[in-house]
């Protein structure tokens, strides 16, 4: 793994006197690379940032940064940028000094320190505030600072926690682009770990989704989209149809919404699988050869600006769609293409239980 | 309401009114207010000699056990913060609390009974009358340093400095004391408040010439009204003095911290 910027080998963590913890994580983090951790609360993400940080030691596994196993390395010799979800800014320090605080640890003069934190405040947009403190400051601009401060002393590689959940939903979409501008200028290895998977699909390179500590999937946002590997990946990234099914032939499965053609699946008859339709792949109105077209009734509409997300009410079930279309909606198809098996079991949980 | 306030604050302020009216008033025999002014009764209370003792007693007991709290206060407190499990959180905040809760009186005789002893025969020094201050005057200092770590979230602070590179010392010296700073302060001046008219069980350990200024006060009750009066005001003044510090500390603190919310 020769170039990873973080290398995670086989860690596992539990918590004293507990089952809860991290297992078996494998992961590796490029030079340059956002990686986003998303997940329920307690499905590890932080644990696993707090394990990379060093303020948790690892049962088993190792962690590697920039090459170096961190096993003996207390937090404060690791050289990692970390913004915390409180952005824990010194409350009794201004906003440069705060920045400095990293510089002035490592012995640098005060008048160079000055100087370098002047540098991290202007890549934030801040230098006007320097000499503010904390408490007189807005939460984006705290949170601003709480990034100057992680990348001011060009640490090995940024880890964010949760960086945006306290800000309102205007402010955490700008500072999605804003960190991830920065991130990229500076071309920091960086882990992020958010609970929101679409601020994860909007700004990382590639997407760790985790489960009861282990990790279920990892692949770039559009392949955690089109292709998730077991239900609870697809129910957690973006917005879903899931039906139980039962394979009925090489391009068609049983569903409590009827019998639906898929693109060929390779699945064996018999089996039990998962159905996953994404709501802007049922289209309102019949298909030309009224392949997987469905009658029923719209129980919900909801205006969403662009689109509307509706709820269709049919025999055994409901279907969840979205389009543009502001017409009357009597019935509903999906291409097969866009109807996806998924095994009902994912593979690597079935190994390890 | 207005009228319970108005009752309560004439209870409050009546006492006070009368001490200021006495003690600066000539004579008072049988009437509701004193006549004539002068200042002779705090001059004569300057110039007792038992009187200035005990202040100077009083004063240098307040600061001993201002500096005994903070050096076992802080880290005291920042053990109960840091405690990693809930029991040992409740069992220190039981043990810290239980000052509160017992009576002076009952500390003061186990006081007695321990240091009259032959091995440990220390009652009446000043050392025994600090190190019972302290035991009374430490769970405030504690419960508003606590308070303040949490509120402060001190931990969040000192991870995000370890991350920074910081160690143990520099933490301390960057981090912990600066952010407490405040509390600390209005916390021991609290203490300081708490010490100065304590008068339950300095009563009972203080030797005749470790008497703090309370203790002497209550012979000047035996004298003459506007002797007694002045002396009154005296503890009544440095104790408003401390108070009014500890105020204006807190509300300092509440300014300084008001984003941290």
């Amino acid at each position: 793994m020769t170039g990873a910027a973080i290398s995670i080998e086989a860690l596992s963590f539990t918590y004293p006197g507990g089952k809860a913890g991290v297992f078996d994580i494998d992961l590796t983090v490029a030079a340059g690379e956002l990686v986003a951790v998303i997940g329920a609360s307690g499905c590890g993400k932080s644990t696993l940032l707090k394990l990379v940080a060093g303020f948790l030691m690892p049962d088993r596994g190792r962690i590697l940064i920039g090459g170096r196993d961190m096993a003996d390395m207390p937090p404060r010799t690791r050289n990692l940028g970390v913004v915390w979800q409180s952005y824990a800014l010194f409350p009794h320090m201004t906003a440069w000094e705060n920045v400095a605080y990293a510089l002035k640890v490592r012995g640098m003069a005060k008048a160079k320190r000055r100087e370098e934190a002047m540098r991290a405040l202007e890549m934030v947009g801040l230098t006007a505030f320097a000499d503010r403190r904390p408490g007189d400051m807005s939460g984006g601009q705290q949170q601003r600072v709480a990034l100057a401060r992680a990348l001011v002393f060009r640490p090995q590689a940024l880890l964010l926690d949760e960086p945006l959940s306290a800000l309102d939903a205007a402010k955490r979409i700008e500072m999605r682009d804003e960190i991830r501008r920065i991130q990229q200028a500076e071309g920091i290895a960086t882990i992020h770990v958010t609970h929101d998977q679409e601020e994860a699909l909007s700004m990382a390179d590639r997407v760790v989704v985790m489960q009861n500590g282990r990790i279920a999937q990892i692949g770039t946002p559009r392949e955690l989209y089109e292709r998730p590997v077991s239900r609870d990946v697809a129910a957690f990234v973006g917005h879903a149809n899931l039906w139980p099914g039962v394979v009925t032939g090489p391009d068609r499965v049983d569903t409590p919404v009827g019998t639906l053609a898929t693109a060929p699946h390779g699945a064996r008859p018999g089996s039990a699988v998962t159905i996953l339709v994404r709501p802007e792949r049922v289209r309102p109105g019949s298909s030309p050869d009224r392949v997987n077209t469905i009658a029923g009734t719209v129980t919900r509409d909801r205006f969403l600006g662009a689109l509307r997300r509706f709820d269709f009410a049919v025999d055994g079930g409901l279907i969840v769609g979205e389009t543009a279309d502001s017409g009357a909606i009597a019935e509903v198809h999906v291409e097969p293409k866009h109807v996806h098996i998924l095994p009902e079991t994912p593979p690597n949980q079935r190994r390890v239980q | 309401m207005a009228w319970v306030t108005g009752i309560y604050l004439a209870y409050l302020f009546a006492p006070m009114a009368l001490l200021l009216a006495g003690s600066f008033g000539e004579s008072w025999f049988n009437t509701l207010l004193p006549t004539g002014f002068t200042g002779e009764w705090y001059e004569a209370v300057a110039a007792d000699p038992s009187f200035r003792r005990a202040f100077r007693v009083s004063l240098g007991v307040a600061a001993a056990t201002c500096v005994v709290n903070a050096v076992i206060g802080l880290p005291l407190a920042y053990a109960i913060y840091r405690a990693a499990s809930r029991g040992v959180r409740v069992a220190a905040r039981i043990v810290y609390l239980l000052p509160i809760a017992v009576p002076p009186l009952v500390l003061a005789f186990g006081f007695v009974l321990v240091f009259s002893s032959d091995t440990l025969p220390y009652l009446g020094t000043v050392w025994v009358l600090v190190g019972g201050h302290v035991v009374l005057t430490l769970p405030y200092l504690l419960q508003t340093l606590v308070g303040d770590m949490r509120h402060l979230r001190l931990h969040e602070l000192e991870m995000a400095a370890e991350s920074l590179g910081s160690g143990f010392a520099a933490r301390f010296i960057d981090i912990v004391l600066p952010s407490l700073r405040h509390s600390l302060a209005s916390g021991l001046i609290m203490v300081t408040a708490l010490s100065i008219g304590e008068f339950q069980l300095s009563n009972l350990v203080a030797g005749f010439l470790t008497r703090p200024y309370p203790v002497v006060l209550l012979q000047a009750f035996y004298g003459a009204t506007g002797f007694a009066c002045a002396a009154t005001v005296i503890l009544l003044a440095l104790a408003l003095l401390a108070s009014m510090g500890g105020a204006v500390t807190a509300r300092g603190a509440q300014a300084a911290r008001s984003f941290g919310a």
